[in-house]
């Protein structure tokens, strides 16, 4: 029997210091000047969509209607596929994980991390300009609405596509894949396959707090944030097991 | 290798579907500096990934300072990994970088921490570009610096001296033997061989995933300098002149191939230069070429293989 050389003991760092850490550079890794223009131009495009609902008969229905089939269905969530499928993406395509994997650091915080930074650069440079959209449209009282609608879907998109990023390769296909096929054909198709969308619990969740009827939006509110919610938790836990037991590069 | 291992590999395998990049790899490794040799492709950087615990062994074990390094993320305080790819965080600074490491290791002073390693590795950490900007060998120094920021038990380099100068070459290597000195088991992988004769006497050798040799750096020289050398000689007496050598004792094997070229094993490439001409000469054959076979490290690596 052979001896070995015993490891010392070292105090694990906060945690609150390290997931800020991975924070920092997930974002400064994900905030292209490409990227950044882009998503802050489907950002922009919800403020001027917001002062043409602002000029409708009904500004509060076409508003509604804007955030929800603009915002929830197509900006919110490709913004979020391009930029959380690309957080741990281009780390592993680039060979950086190994920086960040070798650290004594709980594994769940890097996919934290990239939901949080995936959803700061949404929240900053598409949800903001789309309750600004409900300002300019007129209808400041939808503002708080819109806010927490689009805030659930940011979130809820994050964990799923940071979970996708890790577990597929083309992650970006797959997902483009589930939005056009799935939430925006499948989905409105079929009641059944409509439960699998998370894009209608988003809309739901806002057809409730604003009164205003969606198409897809019909789902109980409280099961709508719930769902919501869970497939944000979800995901982020899904994306921590891969993570855990990847093999780094 | 006697002294208390630190990293102890056991009967080590990893195959990726059907290609086996490791094969039952058995060894241990000391406090020090130890050189895992080997060409490109042998299975170092594997076998490194499997150290560190980036990979889990498809079969065998791997502890380092007694612990499992792929389900103990503690025992990766104790690791440092200089990896061999030069991608870096273009958005970061060299200083932010290495700090970055050190937050996430969880130093009470990371920029203090920072600045000291990138020093230690000659680099100015007040320098305001970003990692992009960096030559090859500024980026080799700056994966150093934070493989050691947070002064790790076990230092794993893959590759370090890649692109760096000679003077940034002997500095480096000075480095690892002061980190080995300070009691730190330094693995640095290389696939040159006079490289590796500098790094200390602790030696690996790993080829077509195997361990091929292992121990003192100038036995296993010995071993190498031993093996015959082949030749190709092209000739238009081939059985003629292949006959006069072996019967000189200048070759220890001849064999004729079917294009009348002459391939001859000799343990003195010296006297084979000084004799062939004469002998040639006196036989009345041509020489049209005379090319070594096999004098490459894979062909070194190889002899010691199937030796």
């Amino acid at each position: 029997m052979t001896t070995t050389v015993d490891a010392p003991p070292r105090r694990r760092p906060a945690a609150l210091a390290t997931l800020r850490q991975l924070y920092t550079i997930v974002l400064r890794m994900q905030l292209t000047p490409l990227r950044t223009l882009a998503v802050a131009a489907l950002g922009a495009i919800g403020i001027l969509l917001g002062f043409l609902t602002g000029s409708d008969d009904d500004p509060v229905q076409a508003t509604v209607e804007m955030i929800g089939g603009y915002g929830i269905t197509v900006a919110i969530p490709l913004c979020i596929l391009w930029l959380a499928t690309s957080s741990v993406g281009d780390l592993i395509d680039d060979g950086l994980l190994v920086y960040l994997w070798l650290k004594p650091v709980a594994r769940w915080q890097l996919p934290g991390a990239s939901v949080l930074a995936t959803g700061t650069v949404v929240l900053a440079l598409v949800v903001v300009p789309l309750v600004v959209a409900t300002l300019v449209a007129g209808t400041p009282e939808l503002g708080l609405d819109a806010l927490v609608a689009c805030v659930l879907a940011t979130l809820a998109y994050a964990g799923l596509f940071v979970a996708l990023g890790l577990w597929l390769r083309r992650a970006l296909w797959w997902g483009l894949a589930y939005l056009l096929v799935w939430e925006n054909g499948v989905a409105r198709a079929s009641e059944g396959a409509s439960r699998l969308s998370v894009g209608g619990y988003a809309r739901s969740v806002l057809a409730r707090l604003t009164d205003v009827e969606l198409e897809l939006g019909g789902r109980p509110l409280v099961l709508s944030l719930v769902v919501l919610v869970a497939v944000t938790i979800g995901g982020w836990l899904a994306a921590t097991y891969r993570y855990r037991r990847a093999e780094i590069a | 290798m006697s002294a208390t291992p630190v990293v102890e590999v056991e009967g080590v395998s990893k195959w990726f579907g059907g290609v086996v990049a490791v094969s039952d790899v058995s060894f241990s490794i000391p406090v020090g500096v130890t050189a895992l040799l080997g060409p490109n492709g042998a299975g170092k950087s594997t076998m490194l990934r499997m150290l560190c615990g980036l990979a889990r062994p498809s079969k065998g074990t791997v502890r380092v300072l007694g612990r499992d390094p792929r389900t103990d993320v503690d025992v990766t305080a104790l690791i440092g990994l200089a990896p061999q790819q030069e991608s870096v965080f273009e958005p970061l600074t060299g200083r932010a970088f290495v700090r970055a490491t050190a937050v996430l290791h969880g130093l009470p002073d990371p920029d203090a921490a920072a600045a000291r390693a990138l020093r230690t590795v000659e680099l100015d950490p007040d320098d305001p570009r970003r990692l992009p900007t960096y030559s090859k060998g500024m980026r080799q120094r700056v994966k150093l610096a934070q493989a050691i920021v947070h002064e790790p038990q076990v230092i794993v380099l893959d590759e370090p001296l890649s692109g760096l100068d000679p003077r940034q070459r002997t500095q480096m290597v000075a480095l690892f033997h002061r980190l080995g000195a300070d009691g730190r088991c330094v693995i640095v992988t290389s696939h040159v061989l006079e490289e590796v004769e500098r790094f200390g006497t602790n030696v690996l050798v790993m080829s077509k995933g195997r361990l091929a040799a292992s121990g003192d750096f100038h036995e296993i020289r010995a071993l190498m300098d031993d093996r015959p050398l082949r030749l190709r000689v092209r000739t238009d007496a081939a059985q003629r002149l292949g006959g006069v050598l072996v019967a000189a004792g200048v070759v220890v094997g001849v064999r004729v191939e079917e294009d009348g070229g002459l391939l001859v094993d000799t343990q003195d490439a010296r006297r084979l230069a000084h004799e062939l001409p004469r002998l040639a000469r006196a036989e009345g054959a041509r020489l049209y070429e005379i090319r070594p076979l096999d004098s490459d490290l894979e062909g070194v690596f190889r002899y010691l293989v199937e030796r």
